[in-house]
């Protein structure tokens, strides 16, 4: 993954198509200035996040992982994102007992006309890693 | 409970399977091993004793036609589990419960006798005695027992066609996971620390995972599997995290905490402290114990439209 | 310079200090109640007591090793043009393995055959065996589930080994068997060991007397195991409460095979050989997906056949069984391949 050694972070994001990744979108629209580490990865639903998926992005180098999908009762799919609350909440308990911050991982519920509110959420969660640093303590060179 | 009477159970009900899984004599006075009964003569080598450690729930799935199992309290949960997930035909095993207080860790009772080799084991009251080059030590079982057995709230297994003597009560104090909370209780880094040494040691020999009577993927392991490739074949502490995480996680909401994963481990990694992590967290969110009740629904199958206990999280 | 040497016991880690200036030493230490082979570094706690979980093979045939790293490089001049360039690893430091036991030394025996005795030697292997010296120390005890003696192995069988040490009393008594066992004994700190020679004689007969007979002899076992091999009966029988993990298998001094992947991301890549293990249900899965080894009657079968059948009936009798007896001690449902063969021979 590239990224711009000494400035940005690495962080890894789950966006569902059709809420978030069009939030996301909205708040492009709308030209709102964000912080540019996130790398987007765009999934059918939430429910579509396998918790695996957060843990090999932040073991092989992430700095923090966010998931972000439709609000409960409002999934386009109906219920995908009911088992990836259950799911994530519980992984979420698990991180800190392995010894990894809780604030590296983040979910939360993002609809696609709440383009101001994608922006706070990005801007607040790179803060956060930011303030937490990097998770691997050596910096591999890109490739 | 005697040993007589368990024969007597298993030769009933051995015309009627094809099989009975039992356990008998190991290769050394400490291990017995499970054992599979095809024929009424071999039910004479069948033991039962503390040493009877291993879970014999675990074959049942990878077995066709009608198959008779011995089990204890904890491994009936994985019968119980199983007809949760339809993973077994529960009219086709015969199982035969047997009442259980606690067995024995073999890496304890080798710890406390200096890993001398064993001559002799015998079980007297509540005191394993046994005998090596050093001499006779008489150790209480209690002392020697898995973690599992503290707090055992199943002396008489959960799902049986036959009990194998009378049921009895546990009398043993409900898990609070104190040594889970004990674990938390320490500054992150050193819990990191922790794990990346405990895992560092991993040969990644699947033993855990094999041995899990839950891990019914077998063949089709993600952990292996190349194409979509989660893990390399890089021995390094990355790759063997990923493979703790990918079994713990698959683990989460079937777990039935019978600790045969760190049993097994050839290098004494505590993998069982993860599941029940993990089986805290679910009991407190879903008020959910695998392998209890057969008409439960693991907690990660199923939803609710509004979670009581899970508050959205602030940034 | 004396033939023997004698070390006392406190002149031990002075010399483990003095060898891990020229050598990287490796020697079993605890980790909790675990023993592993390690990278010595002064003041740690050696395990002389008990034979490491993990046997030394590892320093020679490393569980995961990189043969070479690949980069692919597109040229600026005319992008439909690339080059790829290829780096080996041949580059082996001195090693010692110091404290491993006469089974652990036997595995490499065995993957010596295999690995240099042929027409196209393994560059890894040969590369790290030749930089190798191998200082083991005799058994004073035998372990659970060992057996060395009945696959013509002993506790102080010296094959394999570059120097071997006996514990005694005060100190420990270095015999050399090679060239470069003579070498460590010219180190500083040893005394004649010519005095001793007789007590460490009478302690490894000792011991030999007391390791477990699972049988009388192997004579005839390999065209037996062969003449069962259709036998699935008796197979079935044998391996139905095995579990088909690899612990044997890693844990094993002389098992030897392999898997080759290459993993690439982007440009660049690797080829990695790492430990493979027969008892994994995939281990003969070829890519049309045919199995010829899919159920584990088949897979045990094999695993019994080519320590006491197929590998000795190539090597001249050879029995690729060192009777350590980590297989039957780990094994998580007491597997026991000494009581498989026994059986195998009254069948």
């Amino acid at each position: 993954m590239s990224y711009v050694a000494g400035k940005e972070l690495r962080i890894v994001g789950f966006l569902c198509n059709w809420c978030s990744y069009g939030g996301a979108d909205t708040a492009g629209v709308g030209r709102f200035k964000q912080p540019t580490d996130l790398r987007i990865i765009r999934v059918p639903c939430s429910g579509r996040v396998n918790p695996l998926f957060v843990v090999k992005a932040l073991l092989t180098g992430a700095d923090g992982v966010l998931v972000s999908g439709c609000h409960p009762r409002d999934c386009h799919y109906s219920d995908g994102n009911f088992y990836a609350r259950r799911r994530l909440e519980m992984l979420k308990r698990l991180l800190p007992f392995l010894g990894i911050d809780e604030r590296r991982f983040h979910y939360t519920w993002v609809s696609a006309s709440e383009g101001a509110r994608w922006k706070n959420v990005v801007t607040d969660f790179t803060k956060a890693i930011h303030e937490l640093g990097p998770f691997h303590q050596k910096e591999e060179k890109t490739a | 409970m005697t040993v007589e009477k368990l024969k007597e159970a298993v030769r009933k009900i051995l015309p009627e399977v094809d099989v009975v899984i039992g356990y008998r004599q190991g290769f050394d006075p400490l291990h017995a091993t499970p054992f599979f009964m095809t024929k009424p003569e071999q039910v004479d080598q069948l033991i039962w004793n503390p040493l009877c450690v291993q879970n014999l729930c675990s074959y049942l799935p990878f077995l066709k036609g009608k198959v008779g199992v011995i089990v204890k309290g904890c491994d009936s949960r994985a019968i119980v589990q199983y007809m949760q997930e339809k993973l077994i035909a529960r009219e086709n095993v015969k199982v035969i419960g047997v009442p259980c207080l606690r067995v024995i860790s073999v890496k304890k009772v080798m710890a406390a006798i200096n890993q001398q080799s064993v001559q002799e084991v015998t079980f007297e009251g509540e005191n394993i005695l046994v005998k090596t080059p050093e001499g006779q030590k008489t150790i209480p079982l209690a002392d020697v027992a898995p973690r599992k057995c503290a707090t055992c709230q199943l002396a008489t297994p959960l799902q049986y066609d036959l009990l194998a003597g009378d049921a009895i009560q546990s009398n043993k104090p409900q898990d609070t996971f104190e040594e889970t909370k004990e674990f938390e209780k320490l500054p992150l880094k050193e819990r990191r620390a922790y794990w990346e040494k405990e895992f560092d040691r991993c040969i990644r020999c699947y033993a855990c995972r094999n041995v899990c009577p839950m891990c019914i993927c077998q063949d089709k392991c993600i952990a292996e599997s190349r194409d979509p490739h989660w893990t390399s074949q890089r021995a390094n502490v990355t790759e063997k995290s990923m493979f703790h995480m990918i079994h713990g996680l698959h683990l989460a909401g079937r777990c039935i905490s019978c600790e045969e994963c760190e049993r097994v481990c050839p290098m004494d990694i505590p993998v069982a402290k993860i599941k029940k992590k993990i089986s805290m967290d679910l009991k407190e969110l879903f008020n959910y114990e695998a392998g209890m009740n057969p008409d439960d629904t693991p907690p990660l199958y199923t939803f609710k439209i509004e979670e009581a206990t899970i508050k959205e999280h602030e940034l | 310079m004396a033939e023997t040497g004698f070390l006392p016991k406190e002149k031990l880690p002075a010399l483990l200090d003095a060898l891990s200036k020229k050598f990287q030493v490796f020697a079993p230490v605890f980790e909790g109640d675990v023993v592993l082979f390690k990278r010595f570094a002064s003041g740690v706690e050696l395990c002389l007591t008990r034979p490491a979980n993990l046997p030394p093979k590892g320093i020679i045939f490393p569980q995961s090793e990189t043969l070479f790293n690949v980069n692919f490089k597109k040229d600026p001049e005319d992008l439909k043009k690339t080059s790829v360039e290829l780096k080996e690893n041949l580059d082996f430091a001195p090693t010692i393995i110091f404290g491993g036991r006469p089974c652990d030394a036997q595995g490499f025996r065995i993957y010596d055959r295999v690995y240099l005795e042929t027409d196209i030697a393994d560059p890894y292997y040969k590369g790290r065996r030749e930089k190798t010296t191998i200082v083991t120390l005799a058994c004073n005890a035998p372990s659970p589930g060992c057996f060395c003696t009945s696959v013509g192995r002993g506790p102080a069988e010296n094959e394999g080994s570059d120097l071997m040490m006996t514990e005694l009393e005060k100190g420990y008594f270095f015999e050399p068997i090679t060239e470069k066992g003579k070498e460590i004994l010219k180190e500083g700190g040893f005394e004649d060991g010519s005095a001793y020679k007789e007590q460490a004689q009478k302690a490894h007969e000792k011991v030999s007397a007391l390791v477990k007979k699972p049988f009388a002899t192997l004579e005839g076992t390999p065209e037996k195991l062969l003449s069962l091999f259709d036998n699935n009966q008796f197979w079935e029988g044998e391996t139905a409460k095995c579990i088909s993990c690899g612990a044997c298998t890693y844990l094993c001094p002389t098992c030897y095979c392999f898997n080759i992947t290459d993993e690439q991301a982007g440009n660049t890549g690797e080829r990695i050989r790492s430990w493979d293990a027969c008892m994994f249900s995939h281990f003969t899965l070829e890519a049309s997906s045919h199995n010829p080894r899919q159920n584990k009657h088949q897979r045990l079968k094999n695993r019994v056949g080519h320590k006491f059948s197929y590998y000795p009936k190539k090597y001249k009798g050879v029995i690729a069984c060192c009777g350590c007896g980590r297989c039957i001690r780990y094994c998580p449902v007491s597997v026991d391949i000494s009581e498989i063969v026994a059986h195998a021979q009254g069948a």
